[in-house]
């Protein structure tokens, strides 16, 4: 029992380093590739670390008091790592055993809330928009994750997330899988808060909305907590919904893993540089198209295809 | 295009009889100054009938009043309305003496919304109160400024600094109740230059707006009829704006020549063409790729100064700096077009033409956009005349005005441009008009190229400017027209010399394009409009950190630059 959890805990450990770890760089090839489209040379790809060694390295200034604006930093980049545990990401999840999807669908929504409340802290008229639009924005985008899961969790009969990865890779492809997995992909612009869907921060309209009041090791943490995020959301599409091949060799399907997640990255940086900024009522009206098709999915689903 | 002598005569009779029936027993005096410009003084109380006159019979359009000091000439101070018949190619100038003892004027505010700010800045620059005008608050003057100074009055030296004043804050109007107030600026980030607004929301939704300009004031105009003479105005001029200086000091030197009588040479003016096409070139492509930041499209940013960069550097070939050239001088140019760069400028045309091409046809077919900008910000036909706005912002809503056809200068008499215009009056819109007008200029600079004519590039100019003449020229600049006053003087300096940027009309004509607008849609809005702070506040800047000169090549620059990126920000 105790050699059981030892290693559960070792294994999670390593998985909250590695995405810790790797969420920056992951950040930087973004940024590479952002600037290759803007015809820029670009940083290079470890100027995220810098970034946050600068950041961390500032005077931690606070321009209100308070327990929700004084922790916020931190325990959102907490709720992001529990995420990341909670999730597969090339292994099973080291902590499937604490908590199945619901558990995933709560704290997924935890970060996007904790830095709501900070902006509604900060006492900033922009902090206080932005966190208005980010509360709407994820009202609109966690039903799309719900519905994508709950599909899952219908085939699958089993409300785990290794349970539902192992019934698509026994399985293959499926209609209703591949719709939600769709709507999810289309949600995750929002989820990693990456345009047109960036509507939260706006820098050009309420200069980074409830991030105006954050600098220094604060926002540090909380950029890092965005990036870790935003990998753990791809992961999950990668891992939950699209699984396949599946080789059953550890190492190949891990490379595999890394190669899809890289190609999603791509994906949605190529989408965040190619539009501009939709307005909140056209974000809400489009995700709830979004959310209605993906309905389509449990309709798919429950007859079995 | 082109009126007969005959139709203009009669222009002039109809609006000598217009202004003769409202003046209280007719003009004081009238004259005919050029060709295209007519005069008239009368008394002050006669002034807003004959506005009414002017506006509601005969179609013109207002441009800017003059304050002047004119106590050393007739004891008196002036007040000079400035209107434009754009279709009769005539500027009508409607001069009203006001004593000293009396300082105060009827305001036209009332008939012609669009000279709000116009009086409210010579209220605040000579002291001269407009009777009857909406808003009593400071427009030009700093709140800190004592009370009853006039800069603009003759006996007020140049160099006057007031004492330092604390606990200074603009007046602002209250929000209306149940609407809060989200501020933007004085500093925001995509406001380039200082200005502050207030936006009255009620949730997401604008209900009225608020604002305070003129942080940039640096008393352009006091320096240039106190301090520098004829000759050095052009250099201050061409420093009004970082963007269109070109612009500016084209402008001023016309005004004077015009005023003085000067001819000047056909290849200087030929050239002036090409120059002030350029500027819009790059002007255009700089709007492009700002609007396309402000709705968080830094693609369109990348891509569109990188397509305007060429030109610049054109630019720089052509006066040896990218930007302020030093070209004009009264009478002409400094500094001829080399016929050898004339294979470059046509490579280099050709390249922006094509690439500009592509931006549009990306731009036009995406929907992303269309949704970001059409009904976004609209100015409406009857709001943009009665603000009488200019340039791009005007014609997108309908107002067919160019200042290049309605009072030909420079070539394009020679060379008239096609008129872009639009009816929707949206942000869409405006993109549409600049875009037309950016491929059309590229057009004009090429046929500029090939008809150039040899010759003399500065009128030989053998005696002093006489004083007490008067000359008003205006400029397409890309924002839209920019007028510059000119009543020469003694002293080898103007009298009075009088700016007008195009974006001084078209800002205040926000405030009708944001109401019931979301907050998203108002930095895009004010963006639109390509506002230019520097030229309606008429500010110059210096940089003196460092006193040390060294010359980096291109490739040595851009080195440079990239070691220092690539060290994560040392230096």
């Amino acid at each position: 029992m105790t050699v059981w959890m030892l290693k559960s805990f070792l294994l999670g450990l390593f998985n909250v380093a590695a995405v810790l770890f790797i969420a920056p760089l992951c950040e930087g090839i973004m940024r590479k590739l952002r600037a290759a489209i803007h015809s820029r040379i670009g940083p290079p790809i470890t100027q995220p670390y810098w970034d946050l060694l600068k950041l961390l390295g500032k005077e931690d200034l606070r321009s209100t008091g308070g327990v929700v604006y004084a922790s916020l930093p931190s325990l959102t980049l907490a709720s992001a790592l529990l995420l990341a545990v909670l999730i597969p990401m090339g292994t099973a999840a080291p902590l499937s055993f604490a908590g199945d999807m619901i558990v995933v669908i709560y704290v997924a929504a935890m970060s996007g809330v904790l830095i709501m409340l900070g902006g509604f802290a900060s006492a900033s008229p922009y902090a206080f928009i932005g966190s208005s639009r980010e509360m709407m924005m994820l009202l609109s985008v966690e039903p799309i994750l719900a519905i994508g899961l709950t599909v899952g969790a219908f085939k699958a009969r089993t409300l785990t997330l290794a349970g539902i990865q192992d019934w698509q890779v026994q399985n293959g492809p499926s209609i209703s899988m591949a719709i939600a997995g769709v709507a999810f992909f289309l949600a995750l612009q929002a989820m990693a808060g990456k345009l047109p869907f960036d509507i939260a921060e706006a820098d050009q309209e309420i200069m980074g909305g409830p991030l105006v009041e954050q600098s220094g090791p604060r926002l540090a943490l909380l950029r890092w907590a965005m990036w870790v995020k935003q990998l753990a959301f791809i992961f999950l599409l990668v891992e939950v919904f699209f699984p396949w091949p599946h080789f059953g060799n550890f190492l190949i399907d891990l490379i595999g893993t890394i190669v899809k997640v890289v190609l999603v990255l791509f994906l949605v940086c190529v989408i965040d540089v190619v539009n501009p900024r939709l307005r909140i009522d056209q974000a809400l009206g489009y995700y709830m198209r979004v959310a209605f098709s993906s309905l389509a999915a449990l309709a798919f689903a429950v007859i079995g295809k | 295009m082109s009126m007969t002598a005959a139709d203009t005569d009669q222009t002039v009779a109809r609006v000598q009889e217009a202004v003769s029936a409202r003046s209280n027993g007719g003009p004081l005096s009238a004259s005919l100054p050029h060709a295209d410009t007519l005069q008239f003084t009368i008394a002050k109380n006669a002034l807003r009938n004959v506005v009414e006159a002017l506006v509601n019979e005969l179609q013109a359009r207002f441009m800017i009043s003059v304050g002047t000091d004119e106590r050393s000439l007739t004891g008196e101070f002036a007040i000079v309305q400035l209107f434009s018949l754009d279709r009769e190619h005539l500027y009508v100038l409607i001069k009203s003496p006001v004593s000293e003892e009396d300082p105060k004027i009827e305001s036209i505010t009332g008939i012609v919304p669009g000279a709000n700010w116009a009086e409210r800045e010579f209220r605040d620059a000579i002291g001269v109160c407009p009777e009857g005008h909406p808003d009593p608050r400071r427009l030009l003057l700093a709140d800190d400024w004592p009370e009853g100074m006039y800069p603009l009055r003759r006996d007020f030296p140049y160099n006057y600094r007031p004492p330092l004043a604390e606990n200074v804050r603009p007046q602002m109007r209250e929000p209306p109740s149940g609407a809060s107030v989200m501020p933007m600026g004085p500093f925001f980030p995509v406001l380039e230059e200082p200005s502050y607004w207030r936006m009255f929301v009620e949730g997401e939704t604008i209900v009225g707006c608020d604002t305070r300009l003129f942080y940039n004031h640096r008393g352009i105009e006091k320096l240039g009829d106190s301090v520098l003479t004829y000759n050095e105005i052009p250099f201050l001029a061409e420093r009004i704006c970082g963007i269109c200086g070109f612009i500016h000091s084209t402008c001023y030197c016309q005004a004077v020549e015009k005023a003085a009588g000067i001819e000047t040479p056909r290849r200087a003016r030929y050239i002036r063409t090409i120059m002030l096409e350029l500027e819009r070139i790059h002007s255009h492509l700089l709007w492009l790729g700002i609007a396309g930041h402000i709705i968080g499209f830094d693609t369109v940013l990348m891509q569109t100064w990188r397509i305007r960069e060429p030109v610049m550097w054109l630019c720089e070939q052509i006066s040896g700096n990218r930007k302020t050239y030093g070209m004009n001088t009264i009478g002409g140019l400094r500094r001829d077009l080399p016929n050898e760069i004339r294979p470059k400028l046509l490579e280099t045309l050709a390249a922006v033409e094509t690439e500009t091409i592509a931006v549009r046809d990306a731009v036009l077919g995406d929907t992303m956009l269309h949704a970001r900008t059409k009904g976004v910000g609209t100015l409406t036909n009857e709001w943009a005349r009665k603000i009488c706005v200019v340039g791009p912002p005007a014609r997108a809503s309908g107002v067919a005005i160019d200042a290049r056809i309605d009072h030909p200068y420079a070539a394009y008499d020679d060379i008239p441009p096609q008129i872009a215009t639009h009816e929707a009056g949206d942000t869409w819109a405006r993109v549409l008009v600049r875009i037309t007008e950016l491929l059309d200029s590229i057009r004009l600079v090429r046929e500029a190229i090939a008809t150039i004519p040899q010759g003399p590039i500065c009128a030989k100019i053998m005696e002093g400017i006489p004083p007490d003449r008067v000359g008003v020229s205006v400029v397409e600049a890309p924002r839209g027209e920019a007028i510059h006053f000119v009543q020469t003087g003694g002293e080898n300096r103007p009298y009075r010399w009088r700016v007008r940027a195009p974006t001084y009309p078209n800002l205040q004509a926000l405030p009708a394009m944001v109401v019931h607008a979301n907050i998203a849609d108002v930095p895009i809005t004010l963006g639109s409009l390509d506002p230019c702070f520097s030229c309606t506040e008429r500010m110059e800047t210096l940089d003196n950190r460092t006193g040390k000169v060294r010359v980096y090549s291109r490739a040595e620059v851009l080195e440079l630059s990239r070691r220092t990126t690539g060290k994560g920000g040392a230096r």
